[in-house]
């Protein structure tokens, strides 16, 4: 495998944070995400937004109201 | 009671008692999951509620096929998408949204570093994930095009790897990963429109970035 310029490696950011890559690729572009002035701010940005993402839309449980009446319709 | 015989006969009411025990203990782990998730794709109360009924009974009714063992959850995410693609969303078709050009997978992080006003706090990537309501978060997502929020909200929020949404929508993983993409600019784009109309609305300050009105 040939090293990874700045440009791939920030071209390949999305799969490696959804975690969608082999292990040796993986580990390289963390070492160059650690290393990389260019590529390391870069990174922890998206790695937040996507956190940020996440958490912001996540909704509250199931009204209560609504599951009793799903559950309910298991007796029909 | 113990049975004498070689065979035990087991009454059909217990069976079916025992099957509704069992989905309803499959399903109750995941009805918080799902019922957020058909809320962000419906982008209504009233329809995700009636998705939701709709999911629990075409689960119900195909419980029989469901291999005890594997993935429940993606199993009950496959039938929710299922019964939206169905029954609630319009185009199943690729969007034909044109990209634009000058936004890249860091648009965001651009923005925030060329503009002023997030400069000015001396931290500005923190400044402006600090500017992001709730709302703000959850009304740039709903502006997506269906098929766009589908897949951010199958990848991001949900956190399914792109075989499993792939499989869920019925569409090759190279189409997931394009999809994703483009949303996530789109997001990006819609993310910076929204903090910047919070924080002039908020802090009374010009809207951050230039290019004022």
């Amino acid at each position: 495998m040939t090293e990874l310029d700045c440009e791939q490696v920030l071209r390949m950011v999305w799969e490696y944070l959804d975690g969608e890559m082999d292990e040796a690729r993986y580990l390289e572009i963390q070492a160059h995400v650690q290393a990389c002035s260019e590529c390391g701010p870069r990174y922890e940005f998206q790695r937040r937004l996507r956190e940020l993402i996440e958490r912001k839309c996540r909704e509250g449980p199931v009204p209560a109201d609504l599951k009793q009446r799903l559950f309910r319709l298991l007796d029909a | 009671m113990p049975a004498m015989g070689a065979t035990t006969v087991v009454p059909v009411a217990e069976t079916a008692a025992d099957d509704r025990q069992r989905f309803t203990a499959l399903v109750e782990a995941h009805l918080d999951g799902l019922f957020g998730t058909a809320l962000r794709l419906t982008r209504n109360r009233a329809r995700a509620e009636d998705l939701l009924q709709e999911t629990f009974l075409r689960a119900w009714r195909s419980f029989h096929t469901f291999q005890p063992g594997t993935n429940a959850r993606a199993w009950l995410y496959r039938i929710l998408m299922n019964a939206y693609i169905d029954g609630y969303r319009k185009a199943s078709r690729e969007p034909e949204v044109v990209d634009q050009e000058d936004v890249d997978e860091f648009y965001l992080y651009s923005r925030v570093q060329e503009s002023e006003d997030f400069r000015r706090s001396g931290n500005p990537e923190e400044a402006f994930l600090a500017t992001l309501m709730d709302a703000d978060v959850k009304a740039a997502l709903d502006s997506l095009p269906d098929p766009f929020r589908e897949v951010v909200v199958l990848a991001d929020i949900e956190g399914f790897s792109y075989r499993e949404i792939a499989e869920m929508l019925g569409i090759p993983i190279g189409t997931v990963m394009s999809r994703l993409h483009r949303a996530r600019r789109r997001l990006q784009v819609a993310l910076w429109e929204y903090a910047r109309r919070a924080r002039y609305a908020r802090a009374d300050v010009p809207p951050a970035g230039g290019g004022g009105r």
